[in-house]
């Protein structure tokens, strides 16, 4: 439905407030950190330098950024793999009609309300190498206590855990949602032609899923790029070595412990990008091909 | 839908809104500035810290007796989280035009409070005289002095100390009441706390860059160049530097043969759990664990000793760099809220409340008349451990190691040493390759911090 404004003026007044809003909250502190990124600064900005385009010359030479952007690629395969595959698989299981099934739903839903500071700091009782109930568990099993917190490679798993772990129920809900969508006829039509469950799920259910799933990815991606700071910041502070250290964390780091302003912007700007691409992708892709008409 | 009538009454609803809008904040803002009419003229003053649990308690006691003392005085004291965390909280609110008062500074971010050109030097607020600066345990004052001039009054001051264990020592055999005083019988010791399977480890620290500058500065080695920093700014690091390197292997050969436990980054808290838990025997960490520590050690059963930092065999100690943080008075269009900020830290400085302060916090009293005082009352003999503390701290020697190094970009200096340390102890690297990086990675930040503040 249209409506018709009479008067030229009333639309845009109306419109004021969300423009006042957007400008003072959202363009003007974009356009300062677009020219802050183009600065050497100290004390938070209180003095600088125009550098020009080094700070993005001084990032992309810079092993240790090049670093963090691959562990953030990992970190992001991670996230989106093992968080879709276990969500998936929990949400179907949580589909069927069993008795309690919405208490399952409910319980696998809650760690999404969960600040994530407080995950974090879950997480780090549970996998304290001396005090934790994961380590303690290892130790019964199987008489090993791996150090969770100062290896490279240990480090980087729980971190992803814990990302994944926080974000299951927000999947869980997206996928529980899609499964009620699926028409029952078809798969019943299926069922009747001699399908089996694992080729009603793989040829059937799998493919209603794709727009979900797509749609999941990128709100992965983007979670697991830009919002997974508190947990790191917690649990591991980006080390051992780098070796959790996003690119996020690192923007963190340089802005807030090193206090380079400038050089912090740059790498925003180069994350806003990122984020740019990845919701240009979103829209692309799901307004296209996987449409089923529905 | 929208006739003419209809769109200048949404206007004028919309203009309406607005009004009261704006109408109520301002006068809100006009109750807030009128209020002050009404209580006429007391100072108030903000104090800004980063004592939390315990030590908030006390900073809070502080505080509500200075404002009883001082009626025309309102000091609001706030803790802001660490001290990275009130440093940025200060900068952001100067940048806004509403800075506190008085804000409690660690001391590594000396060099960067003095550029920063938002504070005032407390030595410029006093009158000659109005302070006696002779009461002062001199390497507190040596540090905080830049140029000659004290910018900041010491508040909380500590340093590094080792604590270990008198059951487990008895138990592997080695004598409780002769501590390891070098770097070689810290491992001698460590093997036999390990062999004898008193313990799971010999000894524990928290990968943090303090110990190391301790070392250096024990080791009368400068951090950087211009004398440390004192002289000038610095743009050179001394990372591999002989003594340097000396340190770190060390540190890494213990952490080889499984003598030190390694709790992580920064990581005080966990480190305190291992020598608690009797997983390590000793531990180096602040002065200021000392009554935590004694307690806690009673709780599990054990009793603590302490001795000073072990440093080589080969080298001559040169004592300790004093450790904690500072008050710092923000400059104030109003001299008399910089005048009311004086007298709070003056305060604070007092003897009698560093009497307090030190029995409240384990904190150093920084007067030698608090000192005197609590010797009087036998507070040494009753807490030795604390002696040990206040005798490594009253034997140092005045040269620049010691003195403590002034360098702009402290905080990165720091991370970039523990992230050296840990890739060293990983093996990722040689002692000399990971140390020349780092040196040159710190070298490139201070040229651009110097740069930055000319």
């Amino acid at each position: 439905m249209q409506v018709k404004f009479r008067s030229k003026a009333l639309p845009y007044l109306l419109l004021l407030p969300s423009i006042i809003v957007s400008l003072l909250f959202l363009y003007y502190p974009a356009l300062k950190t677009f020219v802050l990124s183009l600065y050497k600064t100290a004390f938070m900005g209180m003095r600088k330098i125009f550098v020009g385009g080094s700070n993005f010359i001084e990032l992309f030479t810079s092993i240790e950024y090049l670093q963090s952007i691959l562990i953030s690629c990992f970190f992001a395969v991670g996230v989106v793999v093992i968080g879709l595959t276990l969500s998936l698989f929990i949400a179907v299981l949580s589909n069927q009609d069993i008795r309690g099934g919405r208490l399952y739903c409910l319980g696998f839903i809650w760690p999404y309300a969960l600040s994530p500071a407080i995950a974090g700091v879950i997480w780090l009782f549970m996998f304290n190498p001396t005090a934790g109930i994961i380590n303690y568990l290892t130790d019964l099993l199987w008489g090993i206590s791996p150090d969770w917190v100062s290896n490279k490679h240990l480090a980087l798993l729980m971190v992803i855990g814990a990302a994944v772990w926080k974000n299951l129920g927000y999947n869980i809900v997206f996928y529980l949602a899609a499964l009620q969508n699926i028409p029952q006829e078809i798969l019943e039509a299926a069922e009747m032609d001699g399908a089996n469950s694992l080729q009603k799920f793989f040829l059937i259910t799998f493919d209603f899923l794709k727009p979900t799933t797509l749609f999941l990815v990128i709100m992965n991606l983007i979670y697991s790029f830009f919002d997974t700071f508190g947990i790191i910041d917690i649990l591991t502070k980006g080390g051992p070595v780098n070796a959790t250290t996003t690119m996020i964390y690192k923007l963190y780091i340089d802005a807030f412990q090193n206090y380079k302003t400038g050089f912090a912007a740059a790498q925003s700007i180069i994350l806003f990008i990122m984020v740019m691409g990845l919701t240009i992708a979103q829209f692309k892709w799901s307004d296209s091909k996987i449409d089923y008409g529905s | 839908m929208f006739d003419k009538k209809g769109t200048i009454v949404s206007v004028v609803a919309l203009l309406v809104v607005f009004a009261i809008f704006t109408i109520s904040t301002a006068s809100k803002a006009w109750w807030i500035f009128g209020g002050d009419d009404s209580q006429n003229d007391k100072i108030e003053i903000s104090f800004w810290h980063a004592m939390g649990g315990h030590n908030k308690e006390v900073v809070d006691t502080l505080v509500e007796k200075f404002n009883q003392q001082h009626p025309n005085i309102q000091v609001s004291a706030q803790y802001k989280g660490s001290y990275r965390e009130t440093l940025n909280a200060t900068i952001a609110a100067t940048q806004q035009g509403n800075p506190p008062s008085v804000i409690q500074s660690f001391e590594i971010g000396t060099r960067q409070n003095v550029d920063s050109g938002i504070f005032i030097p407390f030595q410029d607020l006093t009158k000659k005289g109005e302070i006696d600066w002779d009461d002062f345990l001199e390497p507190v004052l040596n540090y905080y002095k830049v140029n000659g001039k004290l910018y900041s009054m010491p508040f909380n001051s500590s340093n590094a100390v080792l604590y270990y264990n008198k059951n487990l020592f008895k138990k592997a055999g080695l004598d409780p009441e002769n501590p390891p005083t070098t770097f070689a019988e810290i491992t001698e010791a460590s093997q036999k706390l390990v062999a004898s399977g008193a313990s799971k480890a010999g000894i524990t620290w928290a990968l943090h860059s303090w110990f190391y500058e301790q070392w250096m500065a024990n080791l009368g080695q400068n951090l950087v160049n211009q004398e440390n920093g004192r002289a000038g700014l610095a743009d050179q690091a001394y990372l591999t530097s002989k003594k340097s390197i000396k340190i770190i292997k060390w540190w890494k050969q213990l952490y080889d043969q499984g003598l030190w436990i390694n709790p992580g980054i920064e990581a005080w808290a966990q480190a305190d759990q291992n020598f608690l838990s009797q997983r390590a025997a000793m531990l180096i960490t602040s002065t200021s664990g000392v009554t935590g520590l004694t307690k806690s050690a009673k709780d599990q059963g054990f009793e603590v000793g302490t001795a000073p930092i072990p440093i080589p065999a080969d080298e001559t100690r040169n004592g300790v760099v004093i450790g904690g943080a500072s008050l710092w008075i923000v400059k104030n269009k109003d001299s008399k809220i910089e005048k009311a900020a004086k007298d709070f830290v003056k305060w604070m400085s007092s003897t009698e409340n560093q009497v307090y302060w030190h029995k409240s916090t384990g904190y150093f009293p920084i007067r030698k008349s608090a000192v005197e005082s609590l010797k009087a009352e036998g507070w040494f003999r009753e807490n030795p451990n604390y002696q040990t503390a206040f005798d490594q701290l009253i034997e140092t020697k005045n040269v620049r190691p010691t003195q403590g190094a002034l360098v702009g970009r402290f905080m990165e200096l720091r991370t970039i040493v523990e992230k050296t340390v840990e890739k060293i102890i990983n093996d990722e690297t040689s002692i000399e390759d990971a140390l020349n990086q780092a040196n040159q990675d710190i070298n490139k930040s201070l040229k651009e911090y110097n740069k930055l503040i000319k």
